[in-house]
């Protein structure tokens, strides 16, 4: 018994250390480093001041009250980032239209999920929590750190880029063409329901400003006819924000030429900063995608689940980086999220691709399609203390993450480890109550971004 | 694999032969005599042989060792450095049965009716799926592919991934009975039954299973009787349902229950208890560690993941990749499998992690070679590197849970099978796509 | 069938307004303030209170009631936000052309509705009499946005509660709109009510200014009057806040979030995890209109309870059930968790947040247990109960000025009580709403 309250006490403080923005400080001694920008460096050691890398290098001392790790024989590497994640998603599909881009996950995030933690024991320190992909025009994303016992604001990426969720193929047109028997059904149809809303956005924003000036021209002078009013309007406000470059689209895509479509729309609107998510065909079209400086987020192996990946190849990721286009590994499932390192070391097995570049994919080039690789991605001075402590090389099935900081503050430590990680707790579930048992997500899954939409397409798609 | 693939593509070109855009396999296999020399086998039954050789006569075994001068006809093939390991064994997979998940005329794994012993998957098993060359190619060379639907959703086939018919593919055509007994416990959180319905439910259930099976051996007693004495009885009406139970009933082929939480792992081993004779399995058995000592006692063998997300809130995160340990060392005979189709080759990987988390990589290899043949009493022919065994073996250069090795050749009944599947060729035809011949 | 008629027959309005006065004598009359009054005396007249205290002369034309110096006056209850007397809700929703853009009140979006329009037949006034209630603020059962607030004296029968004060404010949620899969339309989400929410406001804010512009020149093109829109002007222009039903604290931060956008007033309904903002609520003067609607106590810390009790009178030793270390550990953080939503109320007012009560959906038939707990588990006193459900409530209601409390000048609403409220049957003997005497026959 008294162990027992041992126990609980200690869990009680982990999880009570937690608070928002809490910045920590730690020396890790005596790593492999893997830099990812500027190879692996042995024997050395990082200092992380204040949530920030300060100083790489050899018998580096502690400063006064800074906590030493020994990491001899271990490996220090770059927090994992995920590029596609619907992790702790309130809700993840405002499926009721085919365009949403004015809701945004940043109001649907749940700070209290233990898949953080789970995460987290898995070496991943940000996702890129992202809308669903029932509609050709989702919701926008929101990129968190995975500060685990925080506040939703608290988890947020600060600094991070706005991005956006599209979607083309199947999933907008089973939900809205099948399901609802409205535009888009087909691939024809998500081309010009882009277009159409782009368009209306630019004659929104046209006579929106002419009505603002028209009032201010008005409130100074004081007479004359008043302008009637024009609405603001989130959609198409954000929808300009697209165009004007301020938001990064993340597109989840299949096919070769419906990414060949959008690559055409977005340059006749001349929006330049965008991800193609999934993008099994992607290696049909590695040249366009290099030339248009387009990127991808891919699986390192999941095909054939649906059509529309169904003549796709593993080696996706290897063509794409061969071919210079920067891409990243992402999970857009809990589980795979828990073993990113492992699905970066497939990268190696399929393909030509060098170890470095393979860890590239779950950490510097998510970064960059997430506009924070100024602040994570790799180890560098200067850069946030998001670092895991593997016990071997990060991509051996053997290894395990054994401490993972978030701006210096350790959120996860194997040797420091309760079962019961909960934060929120339901005090009406008892022990043994089906509540408490989670729905266990395998990586054998459709795409979890179909996640509150599959019903709507059910209704329909026996057409 | 990589090295191997820029190989071939050199080769291509340098013939001036274009890369097949078709996903089909266009090399032939070649068959005969061959001598694997100078790597390390891992025969999985009798230790491990360093700097060994390997002799495959036709689809056969002929020697193993490291006591031979290899003389004669062989085909020699160096694995110096390398490893020989035998063809691991995905135990539980739509694999052949299920072409694209999402459309359902290409998915053959759930009849119609709750009591179906009669459906074979064998029977609907496609030689020519696109996923079995790439599951083949990672090293997987046999599967369990099973059926999924009712109560009783038919015999799973225990099916060697190289061949161009099922019936020159089956191992064993009835490699195991698939049933799914109902949960006690309901769904979960989505689940909205009362505890009465639920309860209700589960008992109309299991009594309606337990007359099937009433049933069954009623008529397996009346024919023996009637086999044993035709004379002066009236012939029975022959009852494909129930001829199907008979290798059942008699514990020749083995009963695999689906079972995932405590309770329903629980339950099964209850309700086996009744229906003695018989040989039973459990899959899915998320929860096995909890119940492991229970499992063990109830001498059930189970088919098992680690790659999924803890099954209850304040479970541990490493509890999935324990599992299969935890249950192993309460003397639980564990097969590691895929639970997938189109992915069935990450069985590999389901199992390093297994091993990573305290099951030891040499119960973890056991886990995935052969534990499942031993379950599905195919022992004889696969599972091991034995002499007179079939030659189902890789040659890999390391070791082969992790993912970043590479598997170099397959042998498949003695079939040095091409290392070619749609994946490996999309590539040849991608990697660099808009090259020319000149 | 019986037990109804039985019910239906338990209040009557004897004495409605048949003489000039009232006076209730020889009672104790427990105020807001914590102060009890003995052998007291309430004189009442056209609904006002005309005189409180041991020494006061009841005046000639005043009918007399004798407390006997055994019954409990209070003031009369007031619950801060009920649905009772709403319509149900439309069920079988058709299916809609496009889902995505659905009419108002398709997507949850009815701010035009006034509970006083909509008022039906109720049992729960009833029940809420005999419960000590004489006030209530009423909202219509709906979506996002359902409707007006409003407040009513009670009455046993729907089409005898009278308005007090209309329209003082506006009900929101955060639910999504009305159909679920099937016929559900846009916002189907928690982020889509937000967005829509928002959307809503800004449309309507572009019509207030078309309306005004419009008003001072007729030349212009007329705005399209818009019932819906217009509702919402009040919230727009701060006159009118917004009572929301909220009780998570993300939920409570999202809520924070768009008053920061839109600068509405703003009142906190049910509010679970309210404590867990507590500091907030207070900087921003955000008052809490609490629910009481806590889970029950786990089953196992009933049994240990109970156990404790037993072993207390008959000091036998229990044997213990054995549970895992596992599921202590569990047992540990969910009797925390629990203790914390009771304490709730404790620590809102501990932190110097406003709190009043409302039912906020409670079945009254569970509110003495509810309240039991309360006081049992949160260690708040039966002065804090009695202000919470009085003054506290009159005063986030905004009609502190004539309710909440006993005393010269104020509405007479209050109810008579056998015996002291927080005793073990306690009965509510008379209701008395705005001067008229509802006599209940207890059961």
């Amino acid at each position: 018994m008294k162990k027992l309250l041992t126990l609980c006490v200690i869990a009680v403080a982990f999880v009570v250390s937690v608070h928002a923005q809490e910045k920590g400080s730690v020396l890790i001694k005596n790593a492999t480093v893997i830099t990812v920008t500027n190879g692996d460096l042995e024997n050395t050691d990082v200092l992380i001041r204040d949530g920030i890398i300060q100083d790489i290098g050899k018998d580096l001392n502690a400063p006064r009250g800074v906590e030493t790790v020994d990491a001899s024989g271990k490996f220090v590497m770059p927090g994992i980032i995920d590029a596609h994640s619907h992790l702790n998603g309130v809700d993840i599909n405002e499926a009721r239209n085919p365009v949403t881009a004015e809701v945004t996950m940043e109001e649907s995030v749940d700070p209290n999920d233990v898949g953080i933690y789970h995460a987290l024991a898995g070496g991943a320190t940000s996702i890129h929590l992202m809308h669903g992909s029932a509609n050709v025009i989702g919701g926008q994303g929101e990129t968190l750190k995975l500060r685990y016992g925080t506040t939703q604001d608290g988890m947020k990426f600060e600094g991070a880029k706005r991005t956006i969720k599209f979607a083309l193929g199947e999933n907008p047109t089973r939900v809205h063409g099948q399901g609802n028997g409205i535009q888009p059904r087909t691939r024809m149809g998500v081309e010009q329901v882009i277009r159409n809303h782009f368009d209306e956005a630019l004659d929104y924003k046209r006579k929106r400003e002419a009505y603002l000036s028209a009032k201010a021209e008005f409130d100074r002078r004081g007479r004359g006819t008043p302008p009637v009013p024009v609405a603001e309007n989130l959609r198409y406000e954000v929808l300009n924000d697209i165009i004007e470059g301020e938001i990064y689209v993340h597109c989840h895509s299949y096919r070769a030429d419906e990414i060949l479509m959008l690559m055409r729309v977005f340059n006749d609107y001349g929006i330049k900063n965008y991800t193609f998510q999934h993008a099994n065909e992607a290696f049909k079209v590695a040249p366009e995608l290099a030339k248009n400086g387009a990127m991808t987020s891919v699986f390192s192996d999941w095909w054939a689940y649906k059509f529309e990946v169904y003549y796709s190849t593993a080696y996706n990721a290897s063509i794409l980086n061969a071919n210079g286009v920067i891409n990243s590994i992402n999970s857009d499932n809990n589980q795979l999220l828990r073993t990113l390192n492992h699905e970066a070391a497939k990268v190696v097995r399929y393909g030509d691709t060098s170890v470095n570049d393979a860890i590239k994919m779950i950490t510097l080039h998510p970064a960059i399609q997430l506009g924070i690789d100024d602040r994570v991605g790799s180890i560098e001075e200067g850069k946030d203390g998001d670092v895991v402590v593997w016990s071997g090389h990060p991509l051996s099935i053997y290894s395990m993450a054994e401490m993972t900081f978030v701006d210096g503050k350790k959120y996860f430590d194997r040797s420091n480890d309760p079962n019961d990680m909960r934060i929120d707790i339901d005090p009406g579930t008892d022990f043994e109550d089906g509540a408490n048992f989670r729905e266990i997500v395998t990586r054998r899954e459709d795409d979890a971004c179909l996640q509150d939409a599959f019903i709507l397409m059910q209704n329909n798609t026996q057409n | 694999m990589k090295k191997l693939n820029i190989f071939i593509v050199a080769i291509a070109l340098l013939f001036g032969l274009t890369a097949t855009t078709q996903a089909q396999i266009t090399e032939k296999p070649e068959f005969g005599k061959f001598a694997i020399t100078g790597a390390t086998i891992h025969t999985v039954t009798n230790g491990t042989i360093e700097n060994g050789v390997i002799l495959i006569e036709g689809e056969k075994i002929a020697y193993i060792g490291n006591n031979i001068r290899v003389t004669g006809d062989y085909k020699r093939i160096d694995a110096t450095g390398k490893h020989v390991y035998p063809g691991f064994i995905d135990g539980w997979t739509g694999l052949g049965l299920v072409e694209v998940s999402a459309v359902a005329v290409t998915v053959d794994d759930a009849e119609i009716g709750q009591f179906n012993p009669n459906m074979y998957a064998f029977t609907a098993f496609n030689p020519h799926s696109a996923s079995i060359p790439v599951t083949r190619v990672s090293g997987v060379t046999t599967v369990l592919a099973k059926p999924r639907s009712g109560s009783i959703s038919g015999k799973a086939a225990v099916m060697d991934l190289w061949g161009y018919s099922p019936d020159s593919m089956a191992v064993k055509k009835s490699g195991a009975l698939v049933m799914n007994l109902p949960s006690s416990t309901g769904g979960g959180w989505w689940d909205d039954r009362s505890e009465e319905e639920i309860k209700k439910q589960y008992d109309r259930q299991i009594k309606e299973i337990n007359d099937f099976i009433s049933k069954a051996r009623f008529y397996d007693d009346m024919m023996k009787a009637y086999e044993a004495n035709p004379s002066g009885k009236t012939q029975p009406d022959h009852d494909p349902r129930m001829e199907a139970m008979r290798e059942v009933l008699s514990g020749d082929v083995p009963v695999v229950i689906t079972a995932d939480n405590e309770q329903e792992i629980l339950d099964a081993i209850e309700w086996s208890k009744a229906h003695e004779g018989m040989n039973f399995i459990l899959a899915g058995v998320n929860e096995g560690w909890r119940v492991a000592d229970e499992i063990a006692e109830a001498g059930m063998g189970v088919l098992t993941t680690t790659l999924y997300t803890p099954s209850r809130e304040y479970d541990n995160y490493q509890r999935p990749y324990q599992n299969p340990g935890l249950m192993a060392d309460a003397g639980v005979k564990v097969a590691i499998v895929s639970d997938d189709t189109e992915n069935s080759r990450n069985t590999t990987f389901e199992a390093g992690y297994a091993a990573a988390y305290g099951m030891g990589t040499e119960e973890a290899l056991k886990a995935v070679t052969i534990n499942p043949a031993e379950m599905f009493g195919v022992a004889d022919k696969i599972g091991s590197l034995e002499e007179g065994k079939q030659a189902n073996l890789f040659i890999s250069d390391g070791d082969p849970f992790e993912p970043m090795t590479n598997i170099e050749q397959v042998f498949i009944k003695g079939y040095k099978i091409p290392m070619q599947s749609r994946h490996s060729q999309l590539y040849e035809e991608f990697i660099d796509r808009d090259a020319v011949n000149k | 069938m019986i037990a109804l008629l039985i019910l239906g027959l338990g209040v009557q309005q004897v004495y409605a307004q048949t003489t000039p006065a009232h006076a209730l004598k020889n009672v104790t009359i427990h105020n807001a303030d914590g102060s009890a009054t003995e052998s007291a005396t309430i004189i009442w007249r056209d609904g006002v209170i005309e005189a409180v205290g041991t020494n006061v002369n009841i005046p000639f034309d005043a009918y007399e009631i004798d407390g006997g110096d055994s019954l409990h006056v209070y003031p009369g209850f007031i619950d801060g936000y009920s649905i009772w007397g709403s319509p149900d809700l439309p069920s079988n929703l058709p299916d809609l052309d496009d889902p995505g853009n659905p009419p108002y009140y398709r997507s949850g979006v009815q701010p035009e509705r006034n509970p006083s329009d909509l008022l039906t037949e109720d049992k729960n006034f009833e029940t809420a009499m005999k419960a000590g209630f004489t006030t209530a603020a009423l909202y219509p059962n709906g979506y996002m946005l359902p409707g007006s607030v409003e407040i009513f004296y009670l009455s046993d029968d729907h089409e005898s509660v009278e308005l007090i004060s209309d329209k003082v404010g506006m009900a929101g949620s955060f639910e999504s709109a009305p159909g679920g899969w099937g016929s559900g339309a846009y916002p189907s989400t928690l982020m889509g009510v937000m967005a829509k929410f928002r959307q809503v406001m800004f449309d309507a804010t572009a019509l207030q200014q078309h309306i005004k512009y419009y008003s001072q020149n007729p030349e212009m093109p007329a705005p399209n009057r818009d019932q819906v829109l217009e509702a919402l002007f009040p919230v727009i222009n701060k006159e009118a806040p917004l009572y929301f039903e909220v009780d998570s604290k993300e939920n409570i931060e999202r809520l924070l979030k768009l008053q920061d956008e839109f600068g509405f007033g703003l009142v906190i309904v049910s509010g679970k995890e309210a404590y867990a903002k507590a500091d907030e609520l207070k900087r921003r003067n955000i008052p809490v209109l609490a629910s009481v609607d806590f889970t029950d106590a786990p089953e196992w810390y009933k049994d240990d309870e109970k156990k404790d009790d037993e072993s207390e009178d008959s000091e036998t030793e229990e044997v213990e059930e054995e549970i895992s270390e596992e599921e202590q550990a569990y047992r540990d953080k969910q009797l925390k968790a629990w203790k914390s939503e009771v304490s709730n109320i404790k620590n809102l007012m501990d932190a110097g947040v406003k709190v009043g009560y409302a039912s906020a959906g409670l079945d009254l038939k569970d509110l003495n247990g509810k309240i039991k707990t309360l006081l049992e588990e949160s260690g708040m006193s039966e002065q804090n109960l009695v202000q919470l459900m009085t003054r506290n409530t009159a005063d986030i209601l905004g009609i502190n000025r004539t309710h909440g409390s006993i005393i010269k000048g104020k509405n007479a609403s209050f109810s008579v009580f056998d015996k002291q409220m927080t005793e073990d049957d306690a009965k509510v003997q008379h209701n008395i709403t705005n001067g008229i005497i509802h006599e209940l026959n207890g059961e």
